[in-house]
C-alpha cells in the first residue's frame, strides 16, 4: 500500500453526496406520527368508512411495492392474494369461528401459503413472463371461486361476513375498524421499513438491479425471491381480510383481475420502491377512482392518459419528485453557505 | 491451484475457445492478453461457471468445477470482477460492501475496514449511492468487494479499461499489494501493468493459447508482447 495519498483519494468534494450531511430522519415514531396525522386530517373530508378503505388499499399497494418496487418484479395478478385473504378469513368466520383475529390470521396464512406454493413456479421467471403468469393464476383463482367452488363460496353472489365481538374489537363499529386498520397499516409500514433496510431488503434491491451479479456473490437468489413473493402475498392477504371485515361481505370482485390495474397505477403514481410512495400513490389513486367518476363519465380514460404521462415524463412518481425537491433545496442551501463562506474570507 | 485442460467452449454453434490448457499456481498472478475476440472474457466466464464447456476440465484445488454454478464458485473462494464496472448503483457504497460481507460470513465492520484500508477515501462515500461514484472508484469498490471473505482466486476482466492513467496507477498499486496473498487471473491490455504484476502470461489468439510466458525477461519485453495486441 502506498503511503502517499493518491489522486483518487483526493477526489473532488462534489463527488461525495452532500445529502449525507442532512440524512433523512429514520425514526419510526416520526413516520407513525406523519402517517397517522395524514389519515386523520383527510378523515373529516372523506368520511371514516372511505378513509378506512383507503388505508386497506395502501396496505395492498405496499405489499405490491415489495415485489415491484423493491424486488423489481411487476405482477398483473396480485389481486389473487387479496382475494385469497378475503375468502380465507370470510370462510373461516362462516365455517369455523367468528373470532376476527383468528380469521385475520387464517386469511394471511392462506394467502401466504398460496404465495409460497405459486412462488415455486412464478419466481423462476422474469419480465413479461412473470407478469403474465401471475395474471394467469389470478384468472384461475377468480374462476375457481366463481364456479367450481361455488358450493362453498356461493359463486357470484358471495356471502356475508359477520365477525363476533372480541372485547373492544367490534368490527361493526366504524371508528374501531378505522383504528384497527390504521394500526395494521402502521405495523405493515414498520415491518417493511425494517425489512427493506435489512440484509434481506438489500438482497431484494440488489436482485432488482442485477440478479446475475448477486449470484456471483454466492447467493441463492431463488430463495430470496421466493420469500419476497410469499411475504408480498401474505401482506396482500392481510389487505384482503381487512376488506372482508370492512365490507362484511366477500364476492369474486375481491379477486377480479381487472382490479390489478389499480394497484399498478397507485404504485406508479406514488413512486415505486419507497413506502411513502406507496402510501401517497394509494391515497391519490383512491381519491381519483372515488371522485372522478362523479364528474367524468369515462374516468378510466383519464387514468390511461395519466399512465402515459407518468411513464414518459414522471417516472419517479409523486414521492420521488418530493424527494428530488428536498435534495434540490439542500443543494441550494449548501451552495449558498459555501458562497457566503467565500465572501466572508 | 487452477488447472484447465483441453477446454472447448462455444456460443451456440460458434466455437469460441479451442483446446485451451493453462495452469496457475497458488499465489501467482496470471494475465490473459490478446486482441479483441481472442476469447479472454469467454475463458473467465467459463472458469466462473457462466458458460459451460463443450469438453475439457477446469480443476480448482484438485476439484472439478466446470459444472458448478456462480454461487458455488463464490463459496469456494473464487471472485469474479466483470468488465463493465457494474456496482449495484441504487445501493449505497456501504450496502454494496454489506451484501458481500453477508455472503461470505465476514462481519460487516471487518469488511469495511478491509476495503477502506485499501482505499481510505471510500469512508467519505459510504452513504453515497454507488451509481454516483466515478469509474475508478467503482472499479476499486468492485475489487475491494471481491476481497471480502477469504478469496483464494480473483478473476478480473480488464480492470483498467477506460480509466485515466493516474487511476490505473492506483489500481496497480492495490493489486500489487495483493500479490502472493491471493492468486489472480487478470484480462488486461495495459502492458505496463502486465509487466509489473505478471508471474505468468497466456497469449490468446483466435480462441487458442498462442503462447505461454513465464520467463521474467519475456514478461518485461513489452515490445515483444505488443505484436499480440
Amino acid at each position: 500500500m502506498r503511503s502517499k495519498e493518491s489522486t483518487l483519494n483526493k477526489a473532488p468534494a462534489s463527488h461525495a453526496n452532500p445529502l449525507n450531511a442532512y440524512p433523512m430522519k429514520e425514526h419510526g415514531f416520526i413516520d407513525f406520527l406523519v402517517i397517522t396525522a395524514g389519515f386523520l386530517l383527510i378523515t373529516p373530508i372523506l368520511s371514516v368508512h372511505r378513509v378506512t378503505d383507503f388505508m386497506i388499499f395502501c396496505i395492498f399497494v405496499m405489499s405490491f411495492d415489495l415485489m415491484y418496487g423493491y424486488m423489481g418484479r411487476l405482477s398483473f395478478g396480485h389481486m389473487l392474494f387479496l382475494g385469497t385473504g378475503a375468502y380465507g378469513s370470510g370462510l373461516f368466520i362462516r365455517y369455523v369461528s367468528g373470532n376476527p383475529l383468528l380469521a385475520i390470521m387464517a386469511g394471511i396464512a392462506v394467502a401466504g401459503l398460496l404465495g409460497m406454493l405459486l412462488g415455486l413456479i412464478i419466481v423462476r421467471t422474469t419480465g413479461a413472463c412473470f407478469a403474465l403468469i401471475n395474471l394467469a393464476f389470478n384468472q384461475i383463482g377468480f374462476f375457481l371461486v366463481l364456479s367450481p367452488l361455488r358450493q362453498i363460496t356461493r359463486g357470484e353472489d358471495g356471502f356475508g361476513v359477520s365477525a363476533s365481538k372480541l372485547g373492544f374489537l367490534n368490527f361493526g363499529s366504524r371508528p374501531i375498524m378505522f383504528g384497527f386498520v390504521l394500526f395494521c397499516l402502521l405495523l405493515v409500514f414498520y415491518l417493511l421499513k425494517r425489512l427493506t433496510s435489512s440484509p434481506f431488503g438489500i438482497m431484494l434491491r440488489s436482485i432488482k438491479e442485477d440478479e446475475t451479479r448477486v449470484r456471483f456473490l454466492g447467493y441463492n437468489t431463488f430463495l430470496y425471491k421466493w420469500l419476497g413473493f410469499a411475504l408480498a402475498g401474505s401482506l396482500a392477504g392481510l389487505a384482503g381480510t381487512l376488506t372482508a371485515l370492512n365490507y362484511n361481505y366477500v364476492n369474486p370482485n375481491a379477486m377480479d383481475v381487472h382490479s390489478n390495474v389499480g394497484v399498478v397505477f397507485a404504485s406508479l403514481i406514488g413512486g415505486a420502491g419507497t413506502l411513502y410512495g406507496a402510501l401517497v400513490g394509494g391515497v391519490v389513486y383512491m381519491v381519483i377512482s372515488n371522485f372522478l367518476p362523479i364528474y367524468i363519465h369515462r374516468w378510466e380514460m383519464f387514468l390511461g392518459f395519466s399512465l402515459l404521462i407518468i411513464t414518459f415524463r414522471f417516472r419517479k412518481g409523486v414521492w420521488g419528485y418530493i424527494l428530488s425537491l428536498w435534495e434540490y433545496g439542500i443543494k441550494k442551501r449548501l451552495l449558498r453557505r459555501s458562497t457566503e463562506e467565500v465572501a466572508n474570507r | 491451484m487452477l488447472e484447465i485442460k483441453n477446454l472447448d467452449v462455444a456460443y451456440g454453434h460458434a466455437k469460441a475457445l479451442h483446446d485451451i490448457s493453462l495452469n496457475i499456481e497458488t499465489g501467482q498472478t496470471a494475465f490473459l492478453i490478446g486482441r479483441n475476440g481472442a476469447g479472454k472474457t469467454t475463458l473467465l466466464k467459463t472458469i466462473i461457471g457462466l458458460l459451460k464447456p463443450l469438453k475439457g476440465s477446469i480443476t480448482y484445488q484438485g476439484n472439478e468445477i466446470s459444472a458448478l454454478s456462480p454461487e458455488e464458485h463464490y463459496l469456494k473462494g473464487l471472485r469474479y470482477v466483470a468488465q463493465e464496472k457494474k456496482v449495484f448503483s441504487n445501493l449505497t457504497v456501504r450496502e454494496n460492501i454489506e451484501i458481500a460481507a453477508y455472503a461470505s460470513g465476514e462481519p460487516v465492520d471487518m469488511a469495511l475496514d478491509k476495503i477502506t484500508s485499501i482505499y481510505p477515501k471510500l469512508k467519505d462515500f459510504l452513504k453515497t449511492k454507488a451509481g454516483q461514484l466515478s469509474g475508478g472508484q467503482r472499479q476499486i469498490l468492485l475489487v475491494g468487494r471481491a476481497l471480502v471473505g477469504e478469496p483464494k482466486l480473483l478473476l478480473i476482466d480488464e480492470p483498467t479499461q477506460g480509466l485515466a492513467a493516474i487511476v490505473i496507477e492506483e489500481i496497480v498499486s492495490i493489486l500489487s499489494g495483493l500479490r502472493d496473498k491471493v492468486s489472480a487471473v487478470i484480462v488486461e491490455q495495459n502492458l505496463a501493468m502486465v509487466n509489473r504484476l505478471a508471474d505468468r502470461i497466456y497469449i490468446l489468439k483466435e480462441g487458442k493459447v498462442a503462447r505461454e510466458i513465464v520467463e521474467r525477461s519475456e514478461i518485461s519485453d513489452t515490445r515483444g508482447l505488443e505484436e499480440y495486441l
